[in-house]
């Protein structure tokens, strides 16, 4: 089964996305990276030593406030190589700011998710996220990639 | 002439100047230059050249002269200008009469005019050591005096002595062309004239601007016959007379000599007095008893005298009000110096110590700024000051002179008490800036020689109509209405000077708001900048704070006592509350964000859609919204104009014990201006915390009451209204329910006051 990749730099967070995905029965597995530079050069791996995720992911979900390369720079990259991801990326983000959100549309995001302050809607969201990604939408075959 | 169309001031148009005849006290010669051939002659040329005048005309001067006269005359004549008469040569015995003829010349029109003066050697001539003595005794007395006044005093008698006149008098023009006798002296059975004054017409303008032009005018004999110039016709080929203007010789006026045979004057000298190179004044001199002919040797000297006069007059004027001149140094040294150390310039005009009334003569002042008033001392109201303003905003000058302001604006006569006398600077023409001083009317009594009001008459005893000066100079008292003491040169360049300092002082401080503005719109923007950040990123860890203790409720929940749930849900609480103070700080500082687009918005639109919203959004509650139909459509930000309705009906919802709540959104107008209302029945707010209530975080009740908001609600409120250039205020009781007003437009205030 292909991952899940969540790139997310905070701890708590991360636990609460897997507490989350847990309470919805989510099945796939989960990888994670802590900042854009790691996710991407482990989506490319001929741009460093690390071993490339095999296979790709199906999705990825991907925080906006990052360390060092932000969520929004990495969407850019993204779109500027030559090389193009099947995979969509979700951003999940505290910001409600109307801006970051048309950048991210911009730079080719497959949805926005502003994360919300209370846990059950929290968990309510990721719920619906998981339905929709993973049983209303067909996602591309590994095999189709490259 | 006919009665009917009798003009008044037909003396202000004779052309006294043009008329083609002279005084018989010499001779007139009209000459043709290079040739010297003369063209005119007087007709009285004979009795003092011995040559009648048909056998002049033609000739040329050195037939007249002889040779070396002439080669002499040339020589003067290459040297010197001529524009004004001026001696040329003296030539001895040159007829029968045995005495020395005087020559002076001048050029006009392209000819040449030489005037013959007889000195006859009757004439008393005063040895050189009792002349000198004489002038130096009276330099004396002209240097001892202290005053302008004490001065002309001095003067008058000196001319009396020197001229032998019966009658020496100083005579001082106006701004309009009246004029006072300042100075006399005479023979003591003569009727005094001191103090007197007399209209503008009585020395009418032409007549005004001869005296200028020549130092010295004579008329030896008011009865005399003018002697005309042969021939008749003018060596001018557009035919017009020859122009007389600055001939020694030229006949005057007939309006002039009536009018001195009426005061009973048989002989006349006068020389101008100037101050400036303009006619300040004249000095006058008459003979009663006979004729009186004063020759060039006597003349000259007083000639002279007035001239060094003329010189010393701003002097003396100056040194008359010196102590006031430095008072108002003082003053205006004392305001800049201030001026230059204080914030406001506006504070240092109206201090309590130093202000704009310190060192002048004045008993009020006033400032006009952005159409606000500031008075101060006895000054006309504030709305009689605006509409002074109206009108100097009419006038092109920007220093306005009057002592006599009802006068120039009909309007003022209501105030003329406190000010007929007014100075007006204008600082800034964009924002309408002026500073005036007020002087009170004085009442004060004129005395004219006559009636000034009929300084002619009208003589028609021919069938034709002809005007008279008038024939009586009998003391004509009259009460002067809404006249102010006049202001002095010394006033005017004092308040010059202040607009001057003013003015630069104006354009520092506009140039200083423009840097503190980019300034401080710089730190505002950093400071939102960092509310911003600071509010987001705070949010994160409390987020992951409020997370963990929900996570513990959930998956620990059954190991915790009690008290330690309690404690776990007051973490959520706490956490939750700060996050809704993050969002408001948030919103807060967002709204800087928010493009500053202003456009015509209907509120009556605005307004139902935000109650719809807000509707729905309470749909437990049982809420009467009262939208007053035909508010007006308003130049605004729709953005800002819901964030303002939608806290302030928030808060008529929220803030309301009432079973039905009921509120009121409606619209009046003050002074032209909308004022926006919301209204409820709520339970209202005590007095004491309306200045508090738009402060941002400011809560009036606990977490818990009344939904528990955030408190920056109004604070947002006013901050979108602010960006308008409105305020808020707000109008309740406690348990009254509460009126939140407010307007969208900028307002200008009248202010007024003491």
């Amino acid at each position: 089964m292909r991952p899940l990749m969540i790139v997310e730099d905070s701890d708590e967070d991360f636990e609460v996305i897997c507490w989350a995905l847990q309470k919805t029965g989510f099945a796939h597995p989960v990888i994670r990276s802590e900042r854009a530079e790691e996710a991407l050069s482990r989506l490319f791996p001929g741009m460093s030593q690390l071993d490339r995720i095999d296979p790709l992911p199906c999705l990825m979900l991907l925080d906006l406030n990052l360390p060092g390369m932000n969520g929004l720079q990495m969407l850019e990259e993204l779109q500027q190589m030559k090389q193009k991801l099947s995979t969509p990326i979700v951003i999940l983000s505290t910001s409600d700011n109307p801006l970051d959100i048309a950048a991210c549309y911009r730079f080719g995001a497959a949805g926005y998710i502003v994360k919300p302050f209370k846990l059950e809607q929290y968990i309510e969201k990721i719920r619906d996220l998981t339905r929709y990604w993973f049983n209303t939408i067909t996602l591309p075959e590994e095999k189709c990639d490259e | 002439m006919t009665i009917t169309n009798v003009d008044l001031s037909s003396c202000d148009r004779e052309q006294v100047h043009l008329v083609g005849a002279i005084q018989p006290h010499g001779v007139l010669l009209v000459l043709a230059e290079p040739e010297l051939r003369i063209v005119q002659a007087s007709t009285n040329s004979a009795d003092f050249l011995d040559v009648p005048c048909e056998r002049l005309v033609g000739q040329c001067l050195d037939g007249l002269l002889g040779e070396e006269n002439t080669a002499a005359i040339r020589t003067q004549l290459v040297k010197k200008e001529l524009a004004n008469a001026t001696h040329l040569i003296s030539v001895p015995f040159l007829s029968s009469q045995n005495g020395v003829v005087h020559i002076s010349g001048n050029r006009i029109n392209g000819l040449l005019l030489l005037e013959f003066e007889l000195s006859a050697g009757t004439v008393e001539m005063i040895p050189a050591h009792a002349y000198s003595s004489r002038l130096q005794d009276m330099i004396q007395q002209l240097y001892g005096s202290a005053g302008l006044l004490s001065f002309l005093s001095v003067v008058v008698e000196q001319v009396r002595i020197l001229t032998g006149f019966e009658r020496v008098m100083i005579y001082r023009f106006d701004r309009d062309g009246s004029g006072m006798v300042i100075a006399e002296a005479k023979e003591t059975n003569l009727e005094a004239y001191l103090g007197l004054h007399y209209p503008a017409s009585d020395i009418p303008e032409p007549a005004r601007r001869l005296f200028a032009l020549s130092p010295l005018r004579h008329l030896p004999d008011v009865d005399y016959v003018p002697v005309p110039l042969f021939p008749d016709q003018s060596p001018l080929s557009d035919g017009s007379p020859v122009d007389l203007s600055h001939s020694f010789l030229r006949s005057v006026s007939v309006m002039y000599t009536s009018y001195l045979r009426n005061m009973g004057v048989k002989a006349t000298l006068v020389m101008p007095l100037l101050k400036s190179d303009k006619l300040w004044g004249l000095i006058s001199c008459m003979h009663h008893s006979e004729p009186k002919y004063l020759a060039y040797e006597q003349r000259f000297p007083v000639e002279l005298l007035s001239r060094m006069i003329s010189l010393r007059i701003g002097d003396l004027e100056n040194l008359d009000h010196y102590a006031y001149r430095t008072q108002l140094i003082q003053a205006y040294c004392q305001l800049i110096g201030e001026m230059g150390r204080a914030k406001n310039y506006h504070d240092v005009l109206f201090g309590s110590k130093i202000n704009l009334l310190n060192g002048i003569n004045a008993d009020g002042a006033a400032l006009l700024e952005n159409g606000k008033v500031t008075l101060l001392g006895i000054t006309p109201t504030a709305y009689q000051v605006g509409l002074l303003a109206e009108w100097l905003a009419q006038q092109k000058d920007a220093v306005l002179v009057t002592h006599c302001l009802s006068y120039n604006f009909q309007a003022a006569g209501e105030f003329s008490a406190v000010a007929s006398g007014l100075l007006a600077i204008r600082i800034s023409r964009v924002n309408l800036t002026w500073v005036m001083w007020f002087r009170p009317e004085v009442l004060s009594e004129t005395h004219w020689a006559g009636d000034p009001k009929k300084p002619v008459i009208i003589d028609d005893e021919d069938q034709e109509s002809r005007l008279q000066p008038r024939t009586s100079f009998a003391l004509w008292k009259e009460t002067v209405r809404g006249y102010s003491e006049p202001w002095l040169d010394c006033e005017i360049e004092h308040v010059r000077k202040m607009r001057q300092s003013l003015h630069d002082i104006l354009i520092e401080q506009t140039c200083q708001l423009i840097r503190l503005n980019t300034e401080l719109e710089l730190s505002n923007q950093a400071l939102n900048n960092f509310v911003y950040a600071a509010s987001h990123d705070l949010k994160e860890p409390l987020r992951g704070i409020h997370n963990y203790a929900e996570l513990l409720r959930l998956e620990e929940g059954e190991h915790l006592s009690g008290q330690g749930h309690q404690r776990i849900e007051t973490i959520l609480c706490l956490t939750e509350r700060m996050h809704h103070f993050l969002e408001a700080l948030l919103e807060y500082s967002h709204l800087d964000y928010i493009e500053q687009d202003f456009q015509i918005y209907s509120i009556t639109l605005l307004v139902e859609e935000i109650v719809d919203m807000l509707k729905k959004t309470n749909p437990n509650e049982s809420i009467t919204v009262d939208i007053q139909p035909a508010m007006p459509d308003i130049l605004c930000n729709s953005t800002f104009v819901k964030v303002i309705f939608q806290n302030l009906i928030m808060n008529a919802i929220k803030y309301n014990a009432e079973a039905v709540k009921t509120i009121k959104i409606g619209c009046y107008t003050t002074n032209g201006m909308p004022v926006f209302f919301v209204q409820d029945n709520g339970i209202g707010i005590s007095s004491e915390f309306h200045e508090y209530i738009f402060q941002p975080f400011k809560r009036l009740h606990g977490h818990k009451e009344y939904g528990g908001g955030s408190g920056v609600g109004l604070a947002l409120t006013q901050k979108a209204i602010t960006q308008h250039g409105g305020r808020i205020w707000i109008e309740s009781g406690e348990g009254k329910g509460s009126t939140f007003c407010f307007t969208l437009t900028p307002e200008h205030v009248e202010e007024g006051g003491e």
